[in-house]
């Protein structure tokens, strides 16, 4: 009852915080970036479907575009798996895990369709992978008290990210 | 002489998680008879306003040894005693948020 009181009294007011932090206190952490990552994923596999069904001489342009949508999407799909990495390690502690079971098991799944976006062109598997860190980001801004939104992205692929309803 | 602060970090769990909210006194007295074990708020010029717990103090309890309850916890380990005029409160109610 006292919290319910004090959580009102601080959305008014906003009381002073009292850090008790850990390592440096930066405390910068946002999966948006994994989200991203994981939507260029996506992208360069639509760009490579499209260069790809243009026909015409594999040459020299068409093996060079090719080349650049392949680093990009090994590069990405290398950041998303860091990231997660990242987070998972330093931010999320024993108290979360206790109250989100499934967090490990999505971790290794986002892992895993790194993995996969980075050995293959299969575009399930990268969507797959922008839901899964759809489903961590919810996680993640939950155990900050954050409420998320879903919204498409406003590029292409235009896919849906949760981001912070801030 | 009283604060209400918003905690935040866990360097204090599972005593104190984020989002519990704890009320604070400052009346010089409450101040200077500081004990092993009491939880203050105080200001660092590097960190701003943190909240510890007080390991210890220094003979003439001028100064004070804080430390949290994790190990990762940055305290007088890392930024050394405090002065005993950068308290600004001790802790004297604690709100923990509920399923914290």
């Amino acid at each position: 009852m006292f919290h319910k009181l004090f959580s009102m009294l601080d959305k008014t007011i906003g009381f002073e915080q009292a850090k008790a932090h850990c390592d440096v206190p930066c405390g910068i952490y946002d999966p948006i970036i994994p989200q991203i990552a994981a939507l260029t994923v996506v992208r360069m596999i639509d760009l490579m479907t499209e260069l790809e069904g243009k026909g015409g001489s594999h040459d020299m342009a068409y093996h060079n575009s090719m080349s650049r949508y392949v680093l990009v999407k090994e590069e990405h799909a290398e950041k998303v798996k860091q990231e997660v990495r990242v987070i998972w390690g330093d931010y999320l502690k024993p108290m979360h895990i206790e109250k989100y079971p499934k967090a490990h098991e999505l971790v290794h799944k986002i892992m895993s369709l790194g993995s996969k976006s980075r050995q293959t062109t299969d575009r399930e598997a990268a969507v797959q992978m922008v839901e899964a860190l759809n489903e961590f980001a919810q996680i993640f801004w939950e155990t900050k008290n954050v409420p998320t939104k879903r919204a498409k992205a406003p590029y292409a692929p235009g896919l849906e990210l949760v981001y912070p309803n801030l | 002489m009283l604060q209400i602060l918003r905690v935040s970090g866990i360097s204090l769990s599972p005593a104190f998680n984020e989002g519990d909210f704890v009320l604070a006194v400052k009346i010089p007295f409450v101040i200077s008879g500081l004990r092993p074990g009491d939880v203050i708020v105080f200001r660092h010029p590097e960190f701003g306003t943190l909240i510890k717990r007080v390991d210890h103090l220094s003979p003439g309890g001028e100064e004070v040894f804080v430390v949290g309850t994790q190990e990762n916890s940055v305290d007088s380990r890392q930024f050394g005693l405090i002065n005993i005029k950068d308290v600004t409160g001790k802790v004297i109610w604690h709100i923990r948020k509920p399923g914290g």
